[in-house]
């Protein structure tokens, strides 16, 4: 199976310097909120001695004279989303390992692509250079990792069937191993993967277990994993700016039901319903908070799901006041079985709201609305009261 | 994979409501309103209240409000206030 791997270092980071270009020359580190800590999740290269998931505290010892950035997660998803969607018009079968990092199958593709070279190109040239994407191709997933991983930025390398003296000088540390498991290796005197190349597989495994032929295989560049290329499924995604800084959960399942009713309106007339979804808040200061939602059976009204929404809401608490809140739909389908009321009342509701919903259709946007309480203690008049479109 | 992923991002489908509407007040000396502007102006012919609001002190743009409740010379009751930040005068009812 051939592969061909892209790998985007430092890809948040990209993503920040591609959307504020006076952050090109500024040493930067992007922070994420864990429960209370405050981590590293990315940073300029050239600060040497930091590290993925470092405590904050640990990295402005080492360097007090840096920007700190909140890392933006939604934005580097979707820009990592759109980065696959480009792929995916040269190769069908993509996977997303990680942000920053895809593998492409790139089996049959002779045809369209007379050689490797030509191959590589081509992706490289689909790709924004700001990304600087590192392309490897070999004849499995961990090869043409690390082809990509030891080619130079913005530039691609091809690894010919086995390419044992590429991966004899590659230090032992690139497998794709628990860090005792490394340090067991560099114990042994097995620093490079040459050496353990050269041992036969049992010692291996009689020391690592079924991992120890792992190891020897991929220390040959053999790699069999399969690829896992992600669903063609549909995704839906709203999200709305707040008026205010939102702070109550009243205000927030308001919010909250708004966006479902924006839903709703999409799903109804092709009769689905919410089987998934993510519900994300980006509060001040832009703290990410994500939270998912399954359901057993498909959600067919806004008002099963709100009261799913409003108790996780209840039980989970915000990094801080609401800025901007979004849902998105990961999965739909059918409803197993729906009756019609009986009682004049449930279907005059229906056809007021079918009527509402035609009218949200034509305009374009929302045309009726009803008041509702948002934070009715507050003591800015204005925030007490707020209208919420009413297009369900 | 769908070409559109329909992300949309909506500010209209939450609105505020009882938003403050600039107008025109006169002060004398000591700050306080003395005649406000609507269609015409008026007179300021008695301060029947006066409370001050501060708040969201934590962001760029704090909320600091002086409120006056004002009887004016026709007899209409209104509720005015001063942004003490920005200096402008707006009307809302409360």
């Amino acid at each position: 199976m051939k592969v061909l791997c892209v790998l985007i270092p430092h890809f948040p980071l990209k993503c920040e310097i591609m959307r504020n270009g006076d952050l090109q020359n500024r040493q930067i580190i992007l922070t994420r909120v864990a429960g209370a800590k405050k981590l590293v999740l990315d940073y300029t290269p050239e600060l040497a001695g930091l590290q993925e998931g470092m405590p904050l505290q640990q990295a402005i010892s080492r360097y007090e004279e840096v920007t700190l950035l909140q890392a933006d997660i939604p934005y580097y998803r979707s820009t990592f989303s759109q980065i696959l969607d480009l792929l995916e018009k040269k190769s069908p079968l993509v996977e997303e390992a990680e942000p920053g990092l895809a593998y492409l199958a790139a089996d049959g593709l002779q045809l369209i692509y007379p050689d490797d070279n030509a191959l590589a190109a081509c992706i490289r040239e689909t790709l924004p250079a700001a990304l600087a994407a590192r392309i490897g191709i070999a004849g499995g997933k961990f090869p043409a990792y690390l082809a990509a991983l030891y080619s130079q930025p913005g530039s691609y390398r091809i690894l010919k069937d086995r390419d044992t003296a590429f991966l004899a000088e590659l230090p032992c540390d690139v497998l794709p191993v628990s860090l005792k498991i490394k340090k067991r290796l560099h114990d042994f005197g097995l620093h490079t993967l040459g050496r353990i190349a050269s041992l036969p597989p049992g010692p291996l495994q009689s020391q690592f277990g079924p991992l120890g032929r792992k190891i020897w295989e991929l220390a040959l560049g053999y790699d069999n994993t399969p690829l896992y290329p992600r669903p063609a499924a549909e995704t839906i995604e709203e999200s709305t700016v707040l008026p205010s800084l939102i702070t109550s959960l009243d205000a927030l399942s308001l919010a909250c039901e708004a966006l479902l009713s924006r839903v709703f309106a999409r799903l109804a007339q092709r009769k689905l319903g919410i089987l998934s979804l993510t519900l994300w808040t980006m509060s001040w200061k832009t703290e990410y908070w994500e939270y998912r939602i399954s359901f057993k059976e498909p959600a067919m009204h806004v008002h099963n799901i709100l009261a799913r929404i409003k108790s996780v809401l209840e039980n989970q608490t915000q990094p801080g006041p609401v800025e901007r809140l979004g849902l998105k739909i990961t999965r739909v389908g059918y409803q197993y079985g729906q009756q019609k009321s009986l009682f004049p009342e449930v279907r005059d509701r229906d056809h007021l709201q079918e009527s509402i919903k035609q009218l949200n259709c034509r305009s374009g946007s929302p045309q009726v609305f009803q008041i509702k309480e948002a934070e009715p203690w507050s003591r800015i008049p204005e925030r007490r009261y707020i209208l919420a479109s009413l297009n369900h | 994979m769908v070409q559109d992923s329909g992300k949309t991002l909506y500010t209209g489908i939450i609105k505020p409501l009882n938003i403050p509407e600039p107008v025109n007040v006169s002060e004398d000396k000591t700050g306080l309103p003395v005649s406000v502007r609507t269609s015409r102006r008026r007179r300021v012919v008695l301060l029947e209240d006066r409370w001050r609001i501060d708040d969201e002190w934590w962001r760029n743009e704090p909320v600091a409000r002086l409120y006056y409740a004002v009887l004016l010379d026709n007899g209409q009751r209104m509720v005015i206030f001063k942004d003490l930040t920005t200096g402008q005068w707006y009307q809302q009812s409360c």
